[in-house]
């Protein structure tokens, strides 16, 4: 067993790689972007070498609208890794504007008591290492 | 018997010890479970000319090779140590049958072995300072113990998406238990009240305690030959009918597109439709519960009820108890017996076929299904007395 923790250990930082760099480069200058075919029209995350619907090579990344809703989430509330403070909400989300791409998130900024599947949530950015996450927050006000 | 080249039997069983708390050997553990699986055939370790088994860690269970070179096997005919992909322990016994009822192979066994250290997720580890590969859209996250958040995250999904109430969950843990305090093998015997799972630690919210299965020291094997060898053996053999694997669309662990069954819908449908017989012809099923979440979306995905169905299906637990309209998991299952990841339910739908299981022995059992994994990692078996 290891004592109490007293240096504050760093959460872990994405590690892009020649697939996902577009979508890490983009997150890092706060724009959500995804895979969208140009042949089939469907979004597809996590990127990928090629369209997972019509197997279409290298489609592009596009900027995307950072509304979406709750599919689903969990609550930690015993911590599993010292650099992750708990509570926190690990959930997965839809995009609004591509119900078909569900992404895995926190849901920062909220009152996690409050939580609830279908809750309209937003993009946000987290700093982390050299690079951003997309992180989801709670949408500000009606029509945010 | 429509899918396989050859009529496949198990031809025997066995089991290791099954304890908590030492830490036995697994390589001991190995050879209990295997020595008593050839018992129980009746044969000689020596006839076996397959040997499959599963793994998900680095050190948790001894190699097809080891087991080969310590039985004094002089050649294999075909092996495979399945590496954390597919249904788990149902995955080696699966593979057996596809050797043998395609030939390959003559005389297989199969095993789980898991000590009850592998079997926690609970492990407190410091994370590495970057992700890569799939883990950069998810352990950045914190998905830490993933198994446990997917498990709760379909949890909570499944509540969302049929209004199910957290007794259904329950109803799984609950039954385990009565089917374990008839099971002496069975490491967790105690009785559980609906109280005594709604109250049990919260592990991620909303997954619980007692959602999760029992961890164990413990090693299931099985002998996979045709069913030709297996007459001539002294025991009674148990036939397979059918065996399916399933993965679903987008098969991924967080990302497929069915979160709620994964490939349980395209296993059953397969199955059903590789079998002779209908869901109406189930006598009992053997059901993975690693977690409470597998039974309620398999039974569904089988179609011995509707979707989102149930929990008025399972009739506050007496559906799938003992005299039970489908007794389920009748060893204890994971849950209770303790956990060999599936394989286990194999073994017990065997000796429930034989009509070997003294106080719950299910009347007049022919047929049983066997089916594992929740999400992209699907299979199931239809077997029968013949």
């Amino acid at each position: 067993m290891t004592g109490p923790i007293t240096q504050p250990v760093p959460k872990p930082a994405p590690e892009p790689d020649e697939v996902s760099l577009p979508y890490w480069t983009a997150a890092r200058e706060g724009r959500l972007v995804v895979q969208r075919c140009t042949s089939c029209g469907k979004a597809q995350f996590p990127p990928d070498l090629l369209c997972r619907y019509c197997q279409q090579p290298d489609p592009p990344f596009v900027g995307i609208d950072g509304r979406g809703t709750i599919y689903t989430f969990a609550i930690y509330t015993r911590s599993f890794s010292p650099a992750f403070e708990v509570p926190y909400a690990l959930a997965l989300v839809t995009l609004d504007a591509c119900p078909e791409v569900r992404m895995m998130t926190n849901i920062v900024e909220a009152d996690l008591a409050e939580l609830a599947i279908g809750d309209a949530v937003e993009v946000t950015f987290e700093k982390r290492g050299d690079w951003a996450l997309p992180q989801f927050r709670p949408a500000q006000g009606a029509g945010a | 018997m429509s899918l396989l080249g050859r009529q496949v039997a198990v031809a025997g069983i066995g089991y290791s010890d099954l304890s908590r708390g030492d830490a036995p050997d697994p390589r001991m553990l190995t050879l209990q479970s295997c020595h008593a699986a050839i018992a129980d055939a009746g044969i000689a370790a020596t006839d076996i000319d397959g040997i499959f088994e599963y793994l998900h860690a680095d050190r948790e269970s001894p190699r097809t090779m080891w087991l080969q070179r310590v039985l004094g096997i002089p050649n294999l005919n075909a092996y495979a140590d399945l590496f954390a992909t597919g249904p788990s322990g149902l995955g080696p016994p699966m593979a057996a049958v596809a050797a043998v009822g395609s030939g390959v192979c003559e005389m297989a066994i199969a095993y789980r072995t898991l000590p009850q250290r592998e079997g926690n997720n609970g492990g407190i580890a410091a994370p590495p300072t970057s992700l890569a590969g799939p883990e950069q859209f998810t352990g950045v996250y914190g998905h830490t113990a993933g198994i446990l958040a997917n498990y709760a995250l379909k949890k909570r999904r499944r509540m969302h998406e049929f209004g199910t109430p957290a007794q259904d969950y329950g109803q799984i843990a609950l039954s385990a238990r009565r089917w374990a305090a008839l099971n002496e093998r069975a490491v967790q015997r105690a009785p559980l009240t609906m109280e005594d799972y709604l109250s049990s630690r919260t592990i991620i919210d909303p997954l619980l305690l007692l959602d999760c299965d029992y961890p164990v020291n413990g090693s299931c094997a099985v002998i996979v030959t045709t069913a030709e060898r297996a007459a001539d053996l002294p025991g009674t053999p148990v036939l397979v009918d059918a065996m399916a694997w399933g993965t679903g669309a987008g098969a991924d662990f967080v990302f497929a597109d069915d979160l709620l069954y994964g490939g349980s819908i395209d296993c059953s449908r397969r199955i059903w439709e590789l079998s002779d017989y209908t869901v109406a012809d189930l006598d009992l099923a053997g059901i993975y519960d690693g977690f409470t979440h597998l039974p309620i979306s398999w039974i569904e995905a089988l179609g011995v009820c509707g979707f989102g169905e149930f929990g008025d299906w399972v009739d506050d637990g007496r559906s799938i108890g003992p005299g039970g309209v489908l007794p389920l998991n009748t060893s204890g299952g994971m849950l209770a017996e303790g956990r060999v990841q599936g394989i286990g339910l194999l073994a017990e739908a065997v000796e429930q076929l034989r009509g070997d299981c003294g106080a719950r022995q299910v009347p007049d059992a022919h047929v049983a299904v066997v089916a594992g994994g929740g999400s992209n990692d699907c299979g199931a078996l239809v077997v029968h007395s013949g």
